[in-house]
């Protein structure tokens, strides 16, 4: 009776095991996409304004065939190892499911293999670092299974810097003044009365 | 004895029993009747606040650190500078309260403090981010008057419940920051309309508000002592207003001080290294999304909930049987178990293992903070706001400590460091071994035949300012901490003649060597 139930709880436990252990690496995809990205303002891109302008296609010399299970791409936005210096939290690993690389997705479109470019406006919560584009190819099952980049393996190359916005506004330097200086002076406020409750009580 | 000014002041009803000093000789959770469980609340919610306003960072990180471009060693840093402001300004805020009473002085921090968090809301830089976060941890000075008000307005056998209490559900603002900021960030997201990088901006207001609010509270709706305010009091000659050196002096000579101040540092300093670490290792070691880890982290600040105040009536309920020789020995025993488990977690491979360690462990260590201010109202009488100053600041040196040793750099792995800090922790338990009061003993001796707690409170203050009646709540205290003998020590109590400020040291190493082969009780 209690055998089959432990089965089944192992079967669980383990079925969950090995779908964490099938994740795609990225060592195993080829880059079988060529990938461009160029902007008319060169390189140093300003974050809700600037447009970028990204075209990709099937890279001929690999064998006809090879892309007979792209389904769909993913056009992402990648930080260059200068940005990920000291920052964890954008770290590379081999494990597509644990990498933090390519955080921003750019637009996801149905593959084609050629004739495809796709302008973005850079978004407004781009953070400022330097970037490269990544194209990711997926099959109907939504497993990738080949990619493409703008820049080279060491990543070094036809990086986009961008700038973002501050997020402040005019508005908020003046509520944070106004209240700060309401609040330092509700205490002078505070000592005058209390000396006054002082000098009153003196008299009783 | 004088008599004072005003007669009806004796008469005077209070809604609850109270002893000879007017402090509340009972614990009324949902009173809110002044002046007593009105301190208490007006207390706990304004340290909460403040608790809320000092973490409401950590949990927005993931968009603030985008936004001001910081890097692991720029946000590490802003975490050490979040704890290190608040060491000098508990002891600070210790002498202060003695001086000017709890109400000003945390009513004045605060208002003082509400502007770097308002200020936070402009931060652009990795260099103006540390200073909000160092400015804004200030404000955690704030314990030290929430403890201070509660030894002032309790009776000795509620006071541990008393600080417990207020000290624990302050502290809860550390969790529920966890859950309050990502909430009114996502709020003002969806309803303003805002971007993300403009969205958190806008939610600090919303801490910095509610820690304005609590200023206003605690000066308009709460006095000091049972009877009134020290400006009041001092005017009307009930109160001696106090000398800042003398002050000073008879606290940081008080050796039992020093020893709660490092061991409090290895109970509620490894509560503040882990509220910034415990997130990032959840994330990193075990694969959580950043929003379970957030909610792990969260748990480990709302077990405050109940295992500070917990360990503040444990305290109360020891020092009814056993007295004060029950509440040090309590004290010792929780925080060693709590070491432990700070080790195990560090071993634990598994997530849900961790978080069960992780739950124990802060309901021991939570609770060993309570049991340490259950001892501190006794250390000593006119000196309580400096020593309770000196213990809370001793609190964040051990959480600047334990961050820079442990949790810096790439040393050791964040596990490693956890299970080192657990080693530390029980080392650093052990000096608790020495506290001893020769009116009620220590962990392993008992107390002085003949020494009674008049000698011990009424040793802080000069035959010149007995003479001016100084002295007289230290005299009503001794009468009310008679009760720490426990159930054993019902003996009449003989006034002696020591008056010097060092006999109380003097003391100590007559009786430590003389115990050796004097009396056990």
């Amino acid at each position: 009776m209690e055998l089959p139930f432990v089965f089944l709880i192992s079967y669980l436990i383990l079925s969950c095991f090995a779908a964490s252990c099938h994740g795609v690496t990225f060592s195993s995809l080829q880059k079988t996409l060529i990938v461009s990205a160029s902007s008319p303002l060169g390189h140093d891109l300003k974050a809700g304004k600037d447009e970028l302008t990204i075209k990709w296609e099937f890279n001929q010399t690999f064998p006809p065939g090879t892309d007979s299970s792209y389904k769909t791409v993913k056009l992402k936005l990648c930080y260059a190892p200068e940005s990920q210096k000291d920052r964890p939290w954008r770290k590379t690993v081999d494990n597509l499911k644990k990498d933090k690389t390519c955080q921003h997705l750019i637009v996801a479109r149905p593959y084609n293999p050629s004739n495809n470019s796709f302008t973005w406006t850079v978004e407004r919560d781009i953070p400022s670092a330097k970037f490269f584009v990544r194209v990711y190819a997926y099959d109907g099952q939504e497993v990738a299974v080949g990619y493409g980049q703008n820049t080279d393996h060491s990543k070094t190359v036809g990086l986009f810097s961008v700038h973002a916005i501050t997020g402040r506004h005019a508005s908020i330097d003046v509520a944070s003044a106004c209240f700060s200086l309401f609040s330092v002076g509700s205490l002078a406020g505070f000592f005058y009365l209390e000396r006054r409750k002082g000098k009153v009580s003196e008299y009783k | 004895m004088e008599i004072s000014h005003n007669s009806d002041y004796n008469d005077r009803k209070f809604a609850l029993p109270v002893d000879s000093e007017h402090k509340a000789t009972e614990f009324r959770l949902f009173s809110i009747a002044t002046p007593h469980m009105r301190a208490f609340h007006l207390s706990w919610i304004s340290f909460f606040s403040c608790f809320v306003s000092t973490f409401a960072a950590p949990p927005l990180l993931p968009i603030i650190r985008d936004n001001l471009n910081l890097t692991a060693t720029d946000i590490g840093n802003a975490g050490i500078a979040a704890v290190s402001g608040a060491v000098f300004a508990r002891v600070a805020m210790g002498t202060a309260c003695d001086l000017f009473g709890p109400r000003l002085a945390s009513s004045s921090l605060i208002l003082l403090t509400a502007p770097a968090v308002y200020l936070s809301a402009i931060a652009n830089s990795p260099a103006t981010f540390l200073m909000v976060r160092f400015f804004t941890g200030f404000s955690l000075a704030t314990f030290v008057s929430t403890q201070f008000w509660m030894s002032s307005m309790f009776s000795p056998n509620v006071v541990g419940t008393a600080n417990g209490l207020s000290g624990g559900w302050g502290n809860l603002g550390g969790g529920a920051t966890q859950l309050i900021m990502p909430l009114v960030y996502s709020l003002i997201q969806t309803n303003i309309g805002s971007t993300k990088f403009t969205a958190w901006r806008i939610a600090f207001f919303i801490p910095a508000f509610f820690q304005t609010l609590g200023a206003y509270g605690i000066f308009f709706l709460g006095q000091d002592m049972p009877d009134g305010n020290y400006v009041r009091l001092e005017k009307a000659g009930e109160k001696h207003k106090d000398n800042f050196s003398q002050v000073f002096y008879h606290a940081i000579t008080n050796y039992r001080g020093w020893i709660l101040a490092l061991t409090y540092g290895y109970c509620f300093g490894v509560e503040l290294t882990i509220d910034n670490i415990i997130a990032q290792y959840f994330y990193d070691r075990f694969d959580v999304n950043l929003h379970t880890a957030g909610i792990i982290a969260a748990s480990f600040g709302l077990a405050n909930l109940f295992s500070r105040p917990g360990g503040g009536m444990l305290s109360d309920l020891m020092a009814k049987r056993f007295g004060m020789r029950g509440r040090l020995w309590t004290l010792w025993v929780v925080q060693m178990i709590g070491g432990l488990l700070c080790f195990l977690l560090g071993k634990i491979g598994s997530l849900n293992g961790s978080v069960v360690v992780m739950l124990v462990f802060s309901v021991f260590v939570q609770a060993a903070c309570g049991l340490t201010f259950g001892v501190v109202p006794f250390v000593s009488r006119r000196s309580l706001g400096v020593i309770s100053g000196m213990t809370g600041g001793g609190g964040n040196v051990g959480a600047v400590l334990t961050q820079v040793i442990f949790f810096r750099g790439s040393r050791y792995s964040t596990e490693e460091g956890i299970s080192l800090m657990g080693v530390m922790i029980m080392c650093c338990t052990l000096v608790i071994l020495f506290i001893y009061f020769p009116q009620w003993g220590g962990l392993f001796c008992g107390p002085r035949k003949g020494v009674t707690e008049e000698d011990y409170y009424l040793s802080e203050w000069t035959a010149a300012e007995k003479e001016q009646g100084f002295h007289k709540m230290s005299l009503k205290f001794s009468e009310n901490s008679r009760r720490e003998r426990g159930k054993k020590g019902a003996s009449v109590p003989i006034l002696s003649e020591k008056e010097t400020p060092s006999t109380v040291v003097k003391l100590y190493f007559a009786l430590f060597s003389s115990s050796m082969f004097g009396e056990e009780s």
